[in-house]
């Protein structure tokens, strides 16, 4: 039965021993409070919380890093509300230690303001978690793909007349398919372009993608798995920038995999263009190697690319080129990733397991103050969120994640909420662990 | 229980020589006893073998379950066209109900890439190979293996043409990876649309050194000890990547005028089934040089080998 928090039901939490995120370096701490203060919650001082109950964690050193903000979520309801409902998905956030995300549902695009009310009523109103600072994206085309232009005027302006909070959508976006047909984007771009919103694309040419499921590369060569060209990202992006230079509209490029379209967006930002880009957490963890052992848990969308890539995608990162590291939550049922690799449905899990995966790796790359731009303020920022999620002064918004960088863990299913587990990070050593999260008053211990 | 080092045949990468090596001195004995008047031998007596063939298959099909009868192993036949595969059940289910069934061992062939292996982690019979998708084939390779060392006394240092679909082929991939490791070199050569796309194939360090490339079949068969003309793989195929048949055969079909650029006691090897006059021409494939006949008399004996010794190399085992 779904009902609404009440007060009861929030957290003040003390966290012992900590190393606390002052916004430009973390420095120890004995003590850090967070709890309900000037009606929101916020960093407190201990008598703030006086008459209070307190929970008191002691996190051994452990890092208080600001809240995450995952770009690419999709909780997969409708259509498995038996495998995996908004709620799962929200608790995966608490999970993980993210105060919001932008969301865009592949099986229900949201392609009319009804479709946006329906989900944000499930996702922010009516959730048992208190709101997170869910965004959606909205369809440039009716049921994504078709040459049929959404509502985009009524979605960037929220049209609800019983709600006067109703927010519009952050940008529009056809989720993960491929880029439509040239006159089509043109279209859909030139009419969307009145609303002022980012258009984001994943860049895929679907004729050079073809039936292909892995990088096109040495490792699927010798599998004898059909291939996913760079080229079908570099053309897709260039078909991209030369409409949006045509329009002046900005745009957005989700899950960059190669150097090359990092090439691109460097180039037509030199050339004045509004382009923004993101990398997926696993196509900075992993390369196609990892396709030898033959897993469904790598059957991810874009591939999975050569070490190479991998490593252009780094720069990238050092470089200031990729704006934000996305997140791109993709359940899938059990049934459906038991089965050989090529007939599997692609996704993968990210929001339980991504902070403990990539942060070290992150900050020895950029160090932490990018590292926390990359994971948490940038994807805000490219979503449209502009209110502040973690201000480090008492009586600031206290949403944070608690993270034990040197604390490895094996990840297990039941680290996962819902009834899915399908990630590649499944069975594998994580070099962190996080202790929990402190997300709108809910403290989530892990 | 293995009298290998493996204990599934997946595909011939990984697979040390030394395997190899006595998958193919115990294919030779099995050769001999195919030659008796009386064929069969106890070896797998008792254990039960399901062939589970999702792809057609008529010549692999057929001499896998000749082996398994030569072994005197019980057999059950399993294709798609006769399975609840067709009426939705899933991979896994489909294998845990034959499971159920107290099933020894499991010849697979899938259209999909590294369903054998996704087989052996979801049962405890052993999985044996028939060919995933475009992947390997490994029992296709090691009967070629044999047909080479039959004919030409060893593969140390023998040089290897394989002509044809190579990107479709999982032939190739499994001659690759067995020839190169038994200390053969490998040409590889076909249009350019049928070839892999990668030539960081050459970068495996297994394989640095091992295998070539040629664009030009008449270069590529001119050192060659053996040819192997791969049959284009039309199933396979989502493209127009050729113009034309007869293009091909022109430019990469083995003609009397490649087998001209020939060594004079070059063998041609064919896998089958032939498309005549398009890969091969029917008076080579016919003709003084071609072993085919004896690369499917050599694919009982192999995929024998290979069944009693993943089963144990024991006689009655």
């Amino acid at each position: 039965m779904r009902r609404k928090h009440t007060l009861s039901d929030f957290n003040c939490v003390e966290l012992k021993n900590v190393k606390f995120w002052n916004g430009e370096k973390f420095e120890a701490r004995d003590s850090v409070y967070a709890g309900f203060a000037n009606r929101k919650f916020a960093f407190c001082n201990k008598e703030d919380l006086a008459d209070l109950t307190v929970k008191v964690v002691d996190c051994n050193g452990a890092l208080v890093i600001p809240a995450l903000f995952g770009l690419g979520l999709d909780f997969m309801e409708p259509l498995r509300d038996d495998v995996y409902t908004f709620n799962d998905g929200l608790d995966a956030m608490h999970r993980g230690g993210f105060f919001g995300g932008l969301y865009e549902s592949a099986a229900n695009p949201i392609d009319d303001c009804e479709k946006l009310s329906a989900a944000n009523d499930r996702l922010v109103k009516d959730s048992i978690y208190s709101a997170l600072a869910i965004k959606f994206l909205g369809a440039f085309s009716k049921d994504f793909g078709s040459d049929h232009l959404s509502e985009m005027l009524e979605l960037a302006n929220g049209l609800d007349e019983d709600d006067d909070s109703f927010e519009g959508v952050a940008g529009f976006g056809d989720g993960n398919a491929a880029i439509p047909h040239s006159r089509f984007l043109r279209l859909a771009m030139e009419y969307g372009k009145m609303t002022g919103k980012r258009f984001f694309f994943q860049p895929m040419d679907k004729t050079l993608r073809k039936s292909g499921c892995v990088h096109e590369g040495a490792y699927s060569d010798m599998l004898g798995m059909k291939g996913i060209p760079r080229i079908a990202e570099t053309i897709a992006a260039y078909t991209v920038l030369e409409t949006a230079r045509f329009l002046q509209v900005p745009v957005h490029f989700k899950q960059v995999t190669c150097g090359e379209t990092l090439d691109l967006v460097r180039n037509a930002r030199k050339n004045g263009m509004d382009v923004t880009c993101d990398v997926n957490l696993y196509h900075l963890l992993l390369d196609d190697s990892c396709l030898t052992e033959l897993s469904s848990a790598y059957h991810i969308l874009p591939p999975i690319r050569s070490a190479a890539d991998c490593e252009a995608l780094w720069k990238g990162i050092e470089g200031g080129t990729v704006n934000a590291i996305s997140m791109n939550h993709t359940p899938v049922r059990e049934q459906d990733t038991e089965v050989n690799f090529e007939d599997s449905v692609p996704g993968a899990l990210s929001l339980e397991v991504a902070l403990s995966a990539i942060w070290n790796k992150l900050v020895a790359r950029v160090g932490e103050a990018r590292a926390i731009e990359l994971l948490s303020t940038a994807p805000a920022k490219l979503a449209g969120v502009d209110v502040p999620a973690y201000e480090p002064q008492v009586g600031g918004v206290a949403n944070f994640v608690v993270l034990d960088p040197n604390k490895a863990h094996v990840v297990t299913k039941s680290e996962f909420a819902g009834h899915v587990s399908n990630s590649p990070l499944l069975g594998k050593e994580l070099s962190a662990s996080i202790v929990g999260s402190y997300i709108n008053g809910i403290w989530t211990e892990n | 229980m293995s009298a290998l080092q493996i204990k599934h045949l997946f595909g011939l990468q990984g697979v040390s020589k030394q395997d190899i090596r006595t998958i193919l001195d115990h294919a030779k004995q099995f050769r001999e006893i195919l030659e008796r008047p009386v064929k069969k031998v106890p070896s797998l007596r008792g254990m039960t073998v399901v062939n589970l063939f999702f792809e057609n298959s008529t010549r692999t099909r057929t001499s896998f379950e000749l082996a398994e009868k030569r072994l005197s192993a019980d057999t059950v036949n399993f294709t798609t066209a006769s399975s609840s595969v067709k009426k939705g059940e899933t991979l896994v289910d489909t294998l845990r109900n034959i499971e159920s069934m107290k099933i020894d061992i499991v010849v697979v062939r899938h259209k999909g890439t590294g369903v054998p292996k996704f087989l052996a982690e979801h049962s405890n019979a052993i999985v044996v190979n028939a060919g995933d998708g475009a992947h390997e084939h490994p029992t296709q390779g090691l009967l070629d293996m044999l047909t080479i060392e039959e004919k030409l006394g060893t593969l140390e240092g023998k040089k290897v043409a394989i002509i044809g679909d190579i990107r479709h082929s999982r032939v190739a991939r499994s001659n690759i990876w067995g020839m190169t490791t038994m200390g053969a070199h490998v040409t590889l050569c076909g249009p350019s649309t049928l070839v892999p796309r990668n030539t960081e194939l050459l970068q495996y360090p297994e394989l640095a050194g091992s295998v070539s490339w040629e664009t030009d079949v008449k270069k590529a068969v001119a050192d060659a000890d053996a040819v192997i003309a791969l049959r284009l793989q039309n199933e396979r195929m989502d493209d127009a990547l050729l113009p034309s048949t007869r293009e091909y055969r022109n430019f990469f079909g083995i003609t009397e005028e490649v087998l001209a650029c020939c060594k004079d006691k070059v063998i041609i090897m064919h896998p089958g089934p032939i498309n005549r006059g398009v890969e091969l021409d029917s008076d080579i494939a016919d003709g003084e040089h071609s072993v085919i006949l004896d690369q499917v008399t050599n694919g009982v004996a192999v995929r024998m080998a290979v069944l009693f010794l993943l089963a144990g190399g024991r006689e009655n085992a």
